[in-house]
């Protein structure tokens, strides 16, 4: 039984001088994403190894969920002796059918054979105890892998992971996050960049119900599945909604919220050290994410707004969502009593000194003030 | 907290709770075994059917089931299987619970016609309509005694006489979820032949419940297995459950008129709330089974229920069972009501625990709920 897994780290490799700080972030992380499964983690040479593997499938789940993670692979790992590398090769095919070829890789020159006899001598005891399989060197159905290092190391499967880089290594960033099928998805997509996440809901009792506050809990837990460790902040914004809604034209009152957000979520992002904000928005996808809609958003923020589904069609990040798993929750049917305050026709084309204009009619100090005031932080783990 | 919410569920009577867990710590043998504490197990059982029989004027069998769904699943599909092939057709009304409507539908699909009879602009049955449809081939007729979202009280009696007039054979099945012990059922008189109750509605626990089959009635199962409840409906007997409904049914029909009392109680929850919101509008009749009130307020209910949640009021839009999804209530569709009437409904249910005081409090914080939120309408 194979107990010890092969741990690939994709660009990492492509570093300079900060190598070492990418990996020792990524050690980090694993080591986080790992805790409950009693395995240890051994770091030699530019490579991760797993060993004393219990459950190998949950420490591959886990471990294929780490970004900066690029793919693993179970390995049999033996002595430097060409016996018993055949025979922990000949065993490790023996379900195989069809063509493979070896790969081999002798990092120890100190090895007798150089990489094409262990191919030729391990090609022809594989081929040799199993009659069925056949070599291709072109296009193999299996790849086997013989890697000399202080040990001998034997795999076939190779598993990929999420790729991206390790979070932490890319800095803070503030997610906005609705609960919607689109803020998931744009989080993960900043977090495999490396980039560690705070979130930020805005939650409108009793306009929005108390499930609708669970969910995006729920979807924030989903995301540290990937990301580790979230900070969420809930912001109470009813009163917001409430004197937009009283004092401001109609059609307005989408884009005048979303500025709202935007400059609350700053504040937030400042006092805790976020570089930049990220939402799910994407052009032309509802009234207030035209371009000038997004204009006027991103207005009232002085730090970066990073939007990752930009230029992404809803069915795509339908089917992105799917595959991070955040989807199901996405579309529990919760939040449908704001769209009191969502007018029938807002405007496609709004202008910033318009915009403008009609914030003059409320203390929008006042009114953030007391919403900073009221957060409530939600500390979420994987 | 005022909980006005008891036909989602109840809060159990501590005499149920103590009743469960002297059950599961000292009676918690299986009642087909053959030593002799598990008679005593078997004592349970035998004690809570004997009660409810005569809580409902029955004569002939109890047989537990998971709860009042189970129940309602296995009176229709345990008809529809007991005609063997031989073509059959079913009535009901369209303002039933989905324990019944869905099961109708699946009757549908096994081939049956099933008849769906209107109700008038209160909930209540067209008793000629449904009667019409009666032919020599109506194999059951299912009828709730009281509506779960208006309160609307079926009549019972006239329907099964008149069906019975019609076709002597047919069955009628009476989902009593809402109305058992709160209101009065006789079966062997009013000639119903198939009641379903549930526990936890009644102050009992939840995932029991049963369904009681008059005399010479034949069913076949639909569950399959050792062949408990004789044979009708197999899996080793719930009985901490049993022995719970057992003590809630005993606790609840030792209340002194527990139905008059939740009648007046709803009486003054409707005079305060129609003093505070003019405007809000009874759905259902002005007197009905006593325990539900249902009304459509001039604002989004849903909104308004989260805005009492927050007041410390709980109630819930239409029934807790149809809460979940985003379609609209079918029973007021049924009645007649706008799609606007009935996104401002709001259901609260009584028990006879709750107070003359938590009514006055309930009807003052819906006062104020309702002005708050009035100024914040879609425009």
């Amino acid at each position: 039984m194979k107990t010890v897994l092969l741990v690939r780290m994709g660009e990492i490799f492509l570093k300079g001088d900060n190598r070492n700080f990418f990996i020792k972030a990524l050690v980090r992380n694993l080591r986080k994403a790992l805790e409950g499964t009693d395995c240890t983690l051994e770091l030699t040479q530019g490579r991760i190894f797993l060993r004393d593997i219990r459950d190998m499938d949950e420490v591959i789940r886990r471990a294929t969920r780490v970004f900066g993670v690029h793919s693993v692979s179970p390995v049999v790992e033996c002595e430097k002796d060409m016996e018993v590398i055949c025979a922990r090769a000949i065993e490790l095919m023996e379900n195989c059918t069809g063509t493979f070829k070896c790969v081999a890789r002798r990092a120890d020159k100190r090895f007798p054979l150089d990489s094409m006899q262990i191919n030729e001598e391990v090609g022809y005891r594989v081929l040799s105890a199993h009659p069925g399989l056949k070599v291709d060197v072109h296009k193999p159905e299996h790849e086997l892998s013989i890697e000399i290092r202080e040990r001998a190391y034997l795999y076939v499967e190779k598993i990929p992971a999420v790729g991206g880089m390790p979070v932490g290594t890319g800095g803070k960033a503030m997610l906005l996050l609705s609960g919607g099928i689109d803020s998931p998805v744009a989080g993960y997509m900043i977090a495999k960049r490396g980039v560690q996440l705070h979130c930020i809901h805005y939650h409108s009792f009793p306009f929005t119900s108390e499930q609708a506050k669970q969910k995006v809990i729920d979807l924030a837990r989903l995301l540290s599945a990937y990301a580790g460790p979230i900070r969420l902040h809930i912001v109470p914004f009813t009163e917001i909604q409430q004197e937009l809604y009283q004092k401001c034209p109609d059609s307005q009152l989408t884009v005048l919220m979303r500025r709202f957000m935007m400059r609350i979520a700053e504040r937030v992002a400042r006092r805790t050290r976020c570089q930049a904000l990220v939402t799910g928005e994407s052009i032309g996808q509802v009234a207030s994410q035209t371009m000038d809609g997004l204009t006027c958003t991103n207005a009232v923020c002085s730090l970066p707004v990073f939007r990752p589904l930009i230029g992404f069609d809803k069915t795509e990040i339908m089917d992105y969502a799917e595959r991070i798993g955040t989807y199901e929750t996405s579309i529990l049917p919760y939040e449908d009593c704001c769209t009191i305050f969502t007018p029938r026709h807002p405007q496609t084309k709004p202008r910033v000194d318009q915009l403008e204009q009609s914030e003059t009619l409320l203390d929008g100090e006042a009114l953030i003030e007391r919403a900073l005031s009221g957060i409530e932080v939600v500390d979420i783990r994987p | 907290m005022i909980y006005l919410d008891n036909s989602a569920t109840t809060r159990p009577f501590d005499s149920a709770i103590e009743a469960m867990a002297a059950c599961m710590r000292e009676t918690y043998f299986n009642p087909s075994s053959l030593y002799a504490p598990a008679m005593r197990a078997g004592e349970i059982l035998a004690e809570a059917r004997r009660e409810i029989l005569s809580a409902v004027g029955g004569r002939g069998q109890v047989f537990f089931t998971s709860g009042g769904t189970e129940a309602d699943n296995l009176a229709i599909l345990g008809a529809q299987r007991a005609l063997r092939g031989r073509s059959g057709n079913f009535l009901t009304t369209k303002v039933e619970h989905p324990a019944v409507l869905e099961t109708m539908a699946e009757v549908e699909r096994l081939g049956c016609r099933v008849t769906y009879a209107d109700v008038d602009a209160q909930g209540v049955v067209d008793v000629d309509a449904l009667v019409a449809a009666v032919d020599g081939e109506t194999t059951l007729v299912s009828v709730m005694q009281v509506n779960n979202e208006v309160g609307a009280r079926m009549p019972i009696a006239e329907i099964a006489r008149r069906v019975k007039e019609k076709n002597p054979r047919t069955l009628v099945h009476v989902d009593g979820v809402q109305g058992f012990l709160r209101v009065p059922i006789h079966m062997a008189r009013e000639g119903v032949d198939l009641y379903t109750l549930s526990g936890h509605k009644i102050h009992g626990p939840k995932g029991i419940g049963a369904l009681v089959v008059a005399p010479g009635v034949h069913l076949m199962p639909t569950v399959f297995g050792g062949g408990q409840e004789g044979g009708l409906r197999s899996g080793t007997e719930n009985v901490p459950g049993i022995a719970g409904m057992l003590a809630a049914v005993r606790a609840f029909r030792a209340l002194p008129d527990p139905a008059g009392r939740m009648a007046g109680l709803r009486r003054r929850l409707w005079a305060g709330i129609r003093a505070a919101v003019p405007d809000a509008r009874l759905n259902g009749p002005e007197e009905n089974a006593g325990h539900i009130l249902n009304c459509t307020f001039p604002v989004k209910g849903e909104v308004l229920l989260h805005a009492l949640e927050g007041e410390g009021v709980l109630c819930s839009t239409g029934s807790a069972c149809s809460s979940h999804k985003k379609s609209k209530s079918h029973v007021l569709a049924a009645m007649g009501r706008t799609p606007q009437e009935i996104d401002g409904a709001l259901r609260f249910s009584l028990c006879p625990m709750n107070t003359q005081e938590e009514m006055d409090q309930a009807a003052e914080a819906i006062g104020r709920c309702v002005n708050l939120l009035r100024a914040f309408r879609r425009r």
